[in-house]
């Protein structure tokens, strides 16, 4: 114990506050999809939302509205679509308002 | 507090008092409303040495009295409804609810006669932390949130891609 005593003040401070630096292990964690507007048409975002397990997406005529709060990010949109949805790397999506996490993405492609 | 003061400015000024006296040490009880328990296992890892969440100042309590925020986890079954009530009863104010993880954010069950779908329906909420569990990091984020050390990132965030990549990939 003495030795590790030692050791802490020669080294000074170990610990950090939270983001002191990026964590090696974010890159590989699931996180909700981002999504191609150009790529997207209303008959893919419905494919999506057929297999989509929760109420995470829902559209409204031309818009994709995506709720980040009920994404769990399974990545099942993005096996029907890999061009169209990428996983987006955002995983600190705290929100003080609940609506925050809701968000619309226009469909830009063109329909066949 | 000044009763002359419109809601906003009230609000903000809370807000400040809660930071305040919050901002350096805070003692978290977890609930448990039903939740598979994954995000029981990402919370537990908080207290591991790469998390080391009492480095920040959390402490996990076993007691609601004792308790500044509540960590709920789960979709809020109805059963459950009367022990979450006493639960926030029994917490000595000013208070934090966290719901934790997409059952509690109304992301997997809907409302039925056995589960409200989202913790909102029975407790006020202050900080939803989506994730299906959601990692430690974005625990540890949601945290800092909640005692105003962080600013949240989710108002500015899209989910679009702006890489549009030239030909089409279809």
């Amino acid at each position: 114990m003495p030795l590790w005593f030692a050791r802490g003040l020669r080294r000074g401070v170990v610990t950090t506050r939270y983001p002191a630096r990026p964590d090696g292990s974010a890159a590989a964690l699931p996180t909700p999809p981002a999504f191609r507007p150009g790529k997207l048409t209303c008959e893919l975002v419905d494919r999506m939302i057929a297999v989509c397990p929760g109420p995470a997406l829902r559209r409204l005529d031309k818009t994709l509205v995506f709720d980040a709060g009920a994404c769990t990010a399974c990545g099942r949109c993005a096996q029907v679509a890999p061009y169209a949805v990428t996983p987006s790397a955002e995983f600190e999506l705290a929100a003080t308002d609940r609506a925050a996490l809701v968000k619309t993405i226009p469909i830009l492609g063109e329909q066949r | 507090m000044n009763p002359g003061l419109d809601a906003p400015e009230a609000a903000r000024q809370l807000r400040e008092q809660i930071a305040a006296q919050f901002g350096r040490s805070l003692h978290i009880r977890t609930l448990d409303t039903g939740s598979c328990t994954v995000c029981e296992q990402e919370i537990r890892l908080l207290s591991a040495p790469h998390y080391d969440l009492h480095r920040l100042g959390f402490f996990f309590t076993p007691a609601p009295r004792h308790a500044d925020l509540l960590l709920v986890t789960g979709p809020m079954v109805r059963a459950f409804e009367v022990a979450a009530r006493k639960a926030y009863e029994a917490m000595p104010g000013p208070k934090i609810v966290v719901a934790t993880g997409a059952c509690a954010l109304g992301g997997v069950y809907q409302a039925d006669p056995f589960v409200h779908g989202q913790v909102g329906a029975v407790l006020p909420v202050d900080v939803w932390i989506p994730g299906c569990p959601p990692s430690p990091l974005a625990l540890l984020h949601g945290l800092s949130v909640a005692v105003g050390r962080l600013a949240e990132k989710a108002p500015g965030l899209t989910f679009i891609a702006d890489d549009e990549s030239p030909g089409d990939g279809t």
